[in-house]
């Protein structure tokens, strides 16, 4: 832990040299940079406070590009300015029927990284377990939904864990890659701290992301800096002239969870794919309800008799209209549900 | 002694000098020989084993020559054309061979002349002889029939009528000889005297370039092997360089000391010639074979061939001396994977014109798909050679199951609906929004005639109650009939 430095007080040359160590202190460290919120638009604006950066935990000094950035407010402020772009990020699904959404969901991100970096081909890598279980890409539907074309797509389906990992250990250090997606199931013993550490510092020198996806996956210990864990999300109706189509399937959405993240607390993000702009849309409003009523089993028996409105003093929220929408336990907001481990 | 199984007789198929010192014959019956020599050792032929021997001898005989050929169950021919001299001469060399067998525990005969007629009379009736060239008459004349290659239905024949030597067969007529006993009989004569040519074709394609080191020390160590061939490759360069080629296919072999040969192949995506390159990939080679390949003693020999080449385009690289080349970067990481885990290990997919979703795309090894164009820099995106899009087109899903899984479907609400629920690996689903059918067809300009229509498919897009997305399809319809078996339900892909 470094002490607050006050930049303003040095020299130019002094400053840059702070500058330079930072960097070479975070890139050592494997530290995600952390910044300071940006100052409020009323604020007046001191050039020198804008080179200031606090530290918090770790140091680091961030630039604007070091992130992808999901395009949701919301999700790229907790993860502090997006999804960082040269290092291991670990996807998980809960269960390996949560594999459609999972990989979806990685795919829009490759998607947001191909619209930057435009005819990159893309690799992913799986164990033959897991696309035997989970089943294997399928470039039609990549094409027509992430606008990744069947020329930019490899895949490599590697018999044994070990065998997945060296692939992908050898395809994180080429920059010729856009982005590469290792996908495993479960918790297997070989992809400990030790194996992600090495996956993290080949992306992180290379320049590329490289999303691990595993499918019901335990929360281990990661050197990867962000963990999210993705599910799916009942999608939306159909958009069409005459409003929303009853009964239809829209858009594909995901419900995004953070397990770990430096800067982030814990929370859950509800996001949609919009294929003809390759674009995320937060879900601000459920068209229909994205955790059914009946979750827990069985509807609970409604209360024996009338329910009066009785005005309790001193509780406002007890006569809330919006008794019926509390969210349930695992939409509780992000500060009230336990931290993951990592 | 070994014995072969002949019309339900055991009979004796080759002895040892002891045994034929015992005055057993080939041909004899066990029993006989058994009632006659009680204790004798009797081993059952196993051909397939023989071939595998005589095979692993072909190929330590590359070491002398790239042209080795398999002549029936026990021979074998070496084009030695222009090879000798690198041994020291014909007799040399051929001792030098017959040294090396007898080493290893063979007892070996060798001819060598000017045709392969010529030289398999010398091997077998002579032993270890030279015929130079114009003297394959004098060497076959005295020979009985059987040195010419025959079928012993024509040498019976021709002994039948006093033709016994070969001698005796060149002094009489063409004609006769022709039309009596056909035309194989004179060929095989014109061809062990040099009169046609008879081509040995070997058993390996020959290598249009190889380098190769002989060793005083044998070396054992994979780091060693891995120098060689970087040392090798440098001398290959040159000749690819010379040619404007590149290697794609290469194959290193290992000679050991005890006569086993390992050959190790590696094949490339793109033409190369630079030697860290082929180091890289013969690295990767080893490594997946570390336990497959036994050092024993030492290998004293390394050869590095070009099986196959192609045009290699020259690269300008800029001033950094570093070329921007991303398809290369790809090409040799697909390469390195490929040498490491197998053809199929990096694959690509391959849109096809199909309306059967599982034939819609093809995947294909890297090396044989067809190469990415590079988008040309400041120039526009050459025109798409697109099938013309629909407005709307078909919902496909993210991952398709290698073979679509069958399900369970209680009931529908329709006969032909989508299902209410659905159990898939044992565990239900409730189906809270359906959208379908897509009806796909089986393709019949792939039927053959005759075979029976397959039943259609209609798909349904499923997002179950906790918003999974599924895609399912109704193998066949409801019939009115009701003996008839309810259509089968399966899962075939997962949409994001």
């Amino acid at each position: 832990m470094l002490p607050e430095v006050n930049v303003m007080a040095m020299s130019a040359v002094a400053r840059e040299t702070v500058f330079a160590l930072r960097r070479q202190i975070a890139k050592i460290e494997g530290t995600l940079p952390e910044r300071l919120q940006a100052p409020a638009p009323g604020a007046p604006l001191d050039a020198a406070r804008l080179d200031m950066t606090l530290v918090r935990r770790g140091l680091a000094v961030a630039s604007a590009d070091a992130f992808l950035r999901t395009g949701i407010e919301g999700l790229d402020t907790a993860l502090g300015g997006g999804l960082p772009r040269a290092a291991l990020s670990e996807i998980h699904g809960l269960e390996t029927r949560d594999a459609g959404a999972v990989a979806g969901f990685a795919l829009s991100l490759v998607s947001l990284i191909l619209k930057e970096k435009q005819g990159l081909p893309m690799l992913w890598v799986g164990t033959s377990e897991i696309f035997h279980e989970a089943g294997l890409p399928y470039a039609r539907g990549l094409h027509a939904l992430f606008g990744i074309e069947p020329e930019q797509l490899l895949f490599s389906e590697a018999p044994k864990l070990l065998d997945a990992l060296w692939i992908a250990e050898e395809a994180a250090r080429m920059t010729a890659f856009a982005a590469v997606i290792l996908e495993i199931r479960g918790s297997p013993r070989l992809l400990d701290l030790t194996a992600t550490r090495r996956l993290h510092a080949r992306a992180q020198n290379a320049g590329r992301p490289l999303l691990l996806l595993r499918q019901a996956g335990e929360a281990d210990p990661t050197a990867a800096p962000v963990r999210l864990i993705v599910s799916a999300a009942s999608s939306a109706s159909r958009e069409t002239v005459a409003g929303p189509l009853a009964g239809s399937i829209g858009r594909p959405a995901f419900k995004v969870d953070i397990g770990k993240s430096r800067t982030a607390l814990p929370g859950q993000f509800t996001l949609e794919w919009n294929p003809n702009e390759h674009a995320f849309a937060e879900r601000t409003e459920n068209p229909v309800a994205v955790v059914p009523a009946s979750q827990r089993g069985a509807d609970p028996a409604p209360a024996p008799g009338a329910v009066l409105a009785f005005p309790a003093i001193g509780s406002p929220a007890s006569i809330s209209p919006t008794i019926g929408d509390q969210p349930s336990r695992q939409q509780h907001p992000a500060h009230r549900s336990p931290r993951r481990a990592g | 002694m070994i014995s072969h199984r002949d019309n339900n007789t055991q009979r004796i198929a080759a002895l040892d000098e002891r045994a034929e010192a015992l005055k057993l014959k080939r041909g004899m019956g066990i029993a006989d020989a058994r009632a006659m020599h009680p204790m004798i050792d009797v081993v059952e032929a196993d051909p397939e084993a023989d071939r595998r021997l005589l095979e692993g001898l072909a190929d330590w005989c590359d070491r002398y020559t790239p042209l080795v050929a398999i002549d029936a169950e026990d021979g074998l021919f070496l084009d030695v054309t222009g090879c000798t001299h690198l041994f020291g001469g014909e007799r040399a060399m051929q001792d030098e061979i017959l040294t090396r067998f007898f080493q290893q525990g063979f007892d070996v005969r060798a001819g060598l002349a000017s045709t392969p007629g010529a030289a398999w009379a010398a091997a077998r009736f002579h032993g270890n002889r030279i015929v130079a060239g114009g003297e394959e008459e004098a060497l076959l004349s005295p020979l009985p029939l059987s040195a010419l290659r025959i079928a012993p239905e024509t040498r019976a024949s021709l002994e039948s009528v006093g033709l016994r030597t070969a001698g005796a067969v060149m002094a009489a007529p063409r004609a006769p000889l022709a039309r009596r006993f056909g035309a194989t009989l004179l060929l095989r004569l014109d061809q062990a005297l040099g009169r046609l040519d008879e081509a040995v074709s070997p058993r390996l394609p020959v290598a249009p370039l190889s380098v190769e080191r002989h060793l005083a020390e044998p070396v054992m160590l994979t780091d060693d092997i891995e120098r060689l061939v970087s040392r090798l490759a440098i001398a290959l360069k040159t000749d690819l360089e010379r040619r404007g080629e590149g290697a794609r296919t290469l194959a290193l072999l290992l000679f050991r000391v005890d006569g086993a040969v390992s050959r190790i192949a590696v094949g490339t995506s793109r033409p190369m010639r630079e030697p860290r390159l082929i180091q890289r990939l013969f690295h990767e080679r080893l490594a997946a074979l570390e336990q497959n390949i036994d050092a024993g003693f030492g290998f004293d020999l390394v050869r590095l061939s070009v099986l196959s080449a192609a045009a290699f385009d020259l690269v300008q690289g800029d001033l950094t001396g570093e070329t921007d080349d991303d398809d290369a970067d790809i090409a040799l990481f697909a390469d390195r994977v490929r040498a490491r885990l197998g053809e199929a290990a990096v694959l690509k997919p391959v849109v096809v014109e199909s309306h059967l979703p599982e034939r819609a795309v093809k995947s294909v090894p890297f090396a044989e798909a067809p190469q990415r164009r590079a988008p040309a820099a400041g120039r526009a995106a050459p025109p798409r050679t697109a099938p013309p899009m629909t407005i709307y087109p078909p919902e496909r899903p993210v991952r398709l199951f290698r073979s679509p899984e069958p399900i369970e479907v209680p009931a529908t609400e329709i006969p032909e609906g989508p299902p209410m629920n659905f159990r898939w690996r044992r565990a239900l689903y409730r189906v809270a929004r359906a959208e379908g059918p897509e009806r796909i067809a089986a393709e019949w300009w792939r039927q053959l005639p005759g075979e029976e229509e397959a039943p259609t498919r209609d798909y349904y897009r499923i997002e179950d109650s906790e918003g999974r997305r599924y895609w399912l399809y109704r193998h066949g319809l409801y019939s009115s009939a009701a003996q008839a078996a309810p259509p089968r339900w399966y899962m075939h892909g997962v949409f994001a």
